[in-house]
């Protein structure tokens, strides 16, 4: 190694406190410090490849705009936690992935972003109704969509066939008639009745189809308590009792996942990951697998997908970059590269985005867009609100159903509910 | 005589410098004294006493996740103890504690004595003891949720195969006594050790002439240690049950990573419920109130306790 001279050694230093001095004279950062970052908060995706893509455009936006951007994911059920955590300290990434009624339970510490929804719905034929609803607030829309995930059913053709059936269900009613044969084939269904994000998107859906609700319309009365949820519980106890193991009351979100790549489920209701996890890890049981629409009840078919959206905190320093991020993550090319990544996974939530040959060419995926005609976020008809997101933070219909099944009297555990529900109410109406 | 200024000065000496001002200060005894534990006093101050006066401002008013709200009084107390979820979080609790507590106090007291023994690679296998207290228990954990997974449970695979259970046994995390077993033997399991580590010490501190003079008495092993050994670890039994009801009380990872409070809510325990209500759902006003819940309870046993030790 060269050893510094002590002459060196001066002029190294001497040259370093000029500049020194100079930075603190002009009060400004080097030019090199001065590079812009914007920090994008995200989930681990379920399909892994759209992290990925979403990295490589985050880096090549970088490029373009002259900044770095750093995109940091957690797991999902950790992330209401860490919002709270950026919300209370006003501090923290400038942008994130929201979902639920993240948009209404923020609104005030979320940047409006009107002029990017309103530019993006001009440019892609608009946006389905379901994004309005799940991103405009009084004041404005406070987050973006950014696409929701088909929550259709997956099923195994060879265990149906095995029992007799050459089609899915198209009703849940149906569901029940042929769960029952399943199960006693050896190959139950499952739907999560424990603490866990699908148990709710499945019950929103099975109640919407029983013409049942949660709220009222105007979203400040309790709705549980109704004959209609009285009929949906009961489909819930005789689908557990007769076509279901009682092991869905200790479902996770990757239960129903295994439940189905471990041969032994027959259907499940959930998005398209497991039969895309069965082709990444080339699963002799991918070609087994299929899936259908969401099925319908008395009151027609009704899902409840997740719903993902970008919001920018108010607190950022960095809003107008984080605009134009979202923007360039909406350009045609990079929209389409990220569906493709995800598997058909990332379903856009703008109709003319929507025309990707990835669905039509698949006749396995083909039927999945159509859920979005039907589709509604969560707490619907009431508006999302922080009330709806507190009752799924809280698990409360999936505890109702979970009671019921467990041989708590209906009625008694819609009373609960009732209550439970008029509580996320109480809470709602406080905040100022 | 008082030194003064002017004393010094007719001494001929030279008055003392500002350093020697400020020696002669600090060594002072109350001065001195108090300087030596300021930091530990500011570090408490700071970590302990700031999130624990903010916790009961939290829980006195209606404060939301961004959005701070007004006075409310006892209106959170109320509020959660009107929940039935509440309530039965409250049970939950009691019935975890007491069962996990007897259950490491039992087991804890046969493995100190038993590790006790002089046997070979004795040092190894104290070592060995305490791994389950040394992995970070988010770590372990995960692996009992894989060991009672519905589907992949190794716990009923190899109770079916050794004839114990009948197919498909117990659905651990989905049925609420089994759920409740599952995470009070994570928590025993987790425990253990250190129930065990610390009686060890308190056994080997017992002077052996005890034993020799109830050994000339003629006692047998049970006799010796009914009435020398267990009296004798009192105390320090009192201490480790004492510090055992307190970190029992307050578990959340255990519960967390196995049950997330399921089913049903019959595995909630305070932190659990806290975090979910507080964190997850944003209330932090009543999160607050739940987690400060178990404080006059817990500053009621530590009373008892600590006073139980001085008699001793």
């Amino acid at each position: 190694m060269k050893r510094t001279t002590r002459r060196q050694f001066l002029k190294a230093s001497a040259g370093a406190s000029a500049g020194m001095a100079s930075w603190l004279a002009l009060g400004r950062a080097p030019a090199y410090a001065q590079k812009r970052e914007l920090s994008f908060l995200s989930w681990n995706h379920f399909v892994p490849a759209a992290d990925d893509e979403l990295r490589k455009q985050a880096e090549a936006f970088g490029k373009q705009a002259n900044c770095t951007v750093r995109v940091d994911t957690m797991a999902h059920l950790q992330m209401p936690a860490k919002l709270a955590a950026e919300a209370q300290s006003q501090s923290g990434h400038d942008m994130y992935r929201a979902a639920g009624a993240d948009a209404f339970l923020y609104e005030n510490l979320h940047a409006n972003v009107d002029d990017v929804v309103d530019k993006l719905g001009k440019q892609w034929g608009g946006w389905y109704p379901f994004s309005a609803e799940m991103a405009q607030t009084k004041s404005g829309w406070k987050a973006v969509p950014w696409f929701w995930i088909s929550f259709p059913a997956t099923y195994n053709m060879a265990h149906f066939k095995k029992a007799g059936f050459e089609n899915p269900p198209k009703t849940w009613a149906e569901l029940l008639t042929m769960g029952k044969t399943l199960k006693k084939q050896g190959n139950p269904v499952g739907i999560a009745i424990s603490h866990c994000a699908d148990a709710h998107s499945t019950y929103w859906s099975v109640a919407w189809s029983h013409g049942a609700k949660v709220l009222e319309a105007d979203g400040k009365t309790p709705g549980i308590n109704s004959d209609k949820t009285a009929q949906v519980i009961e489909f819930y106890k005789e689908l557990y009792r007769d076509a279901m193991e009682p092991e869905v009351l200790s479902w996770d979100d990757a239960s129903n996942n295994r439940f189905m790549l471990s041969g032994k489920g027959s259907w499940i209701h959930n998005p398209v990951s497991p039969y895309n996890a069965a082709l990444k890890e080339k699963m002799p049981i991918a070609d087994d697998i299929n899936h259908h629409n969401s099925p319908a009840g008395p009151a027609g078919a009704h899902s409840a997908p997740p719903i993902l959206s970008i919001a920018v905190w108010k607190f950022s320093k960095n809003q107008e970059l984080a605009k134009e991020f979202i923007q360039y993550l909406f350009k045609k090319e990079n929209y389409d590269a990220w569906i493709v990544a995800s598997n058909a996974f990332n379903h856009p939530p703008l109709r003319h985005l929507a025309d990707h040959p990835i669905w039509a060419r698949n006749p396995k995926f083909a039927m999945l867009p159509k859920e979005a005609e039907f589709a509604h976020p969560r707490g619907w008809p009431a508006k999302p609100s922080d009330a709806v997101q507190r009752l799924d933070d809280n698990y409360v219909m999936a505890d109702m159903v979970a009671k019921a099944v467990n041989g708590m009297p209906t009625k008694r555990a819609m009373e609960w509910a009732q209550d439970q529900v008029a509580r996320a109410i109480k809470g709602q109406l406080k905040v100022g | 005589m008082a030194v003064t200024p002017h004393t010094i000065a007719v001494a001929g000496l030279h008055a003392p410098g500002r350093r020697e001002r400020f020696r002669q200060w600090w060594e002072q005894e109350h001065v001195f004294g108090y300087g030596l534990i300021l930091p530990a006093l500011v570090l408490l101050g700071c970590l302990v006493a700031y999130p624990f006066g903010m916790a009961v401002y939290f829980s006195l008013s209606d404060y939301w996740v961004g959005s701070p709200g007004p006075f409310v009084g006892l209106g959170n107390f109320r509020e959660i103890l009107a929940n039935d979820v509440f309530r039965q979080t409250v049970q939950n609790s009691f019935v975890f504690t007491a069962l996990a507590l007897t259950l490491k106090t039992v087991l804890g007291v046969w493995l100190a004595v038993l590790l006790a023994r002089d046997v070979r690679g004795k040092r190894l296998l104290r070592g060995a003891v305490l791994l389950p207290w040394v992995i970070p228990t988010a770590l372990s954990t995960l692996g009992w949720w894989w060991m009672f997974d519905s589907l992949y449970s190794v716990v009923n695979w190899t109770a079916i195969r050794l004839g114990v259970m009948s197919a498909p046994g117990p659905n651990w995390l989905g049925q609420s006594a089994w759920a409740m077993a599952a995470v009070v033997i994570v928590n025993t399991w987790r425990g253990l050790p250190f129930f065990a580590i610390t009686v060890l010490a308190g056994l080997i501190s017992i002077p052996r002439e005890f034993y020799e003079a109830a050994e000339v008495d003629g006692a047998t092993n049970r006799q010796r240690f009914w009435h020398v050994t267990l009296p004798l670890l009192k105390p320090v039994l009192a201490v480790v049950i004492l510090f055992s009801t307190i970190f029992t009380f307050s578990d959340f990872n255990i519960v967390y990573v196995l049950t997330r409070g399921g089913p049903v809510n019959t595995t909630h325990l305070f932190a659990t419920l806290a975090y979910q209500i507080g964190l997850q759902g944003g209330n932090l006003g009543q999160g607050a109130a739940i987690s400060l819940f178990l404080f006059p309870m817990l500053a009621m046993v530590v009373f008892l306790q600590l006073r139980y030790i001085r008699k001793e």
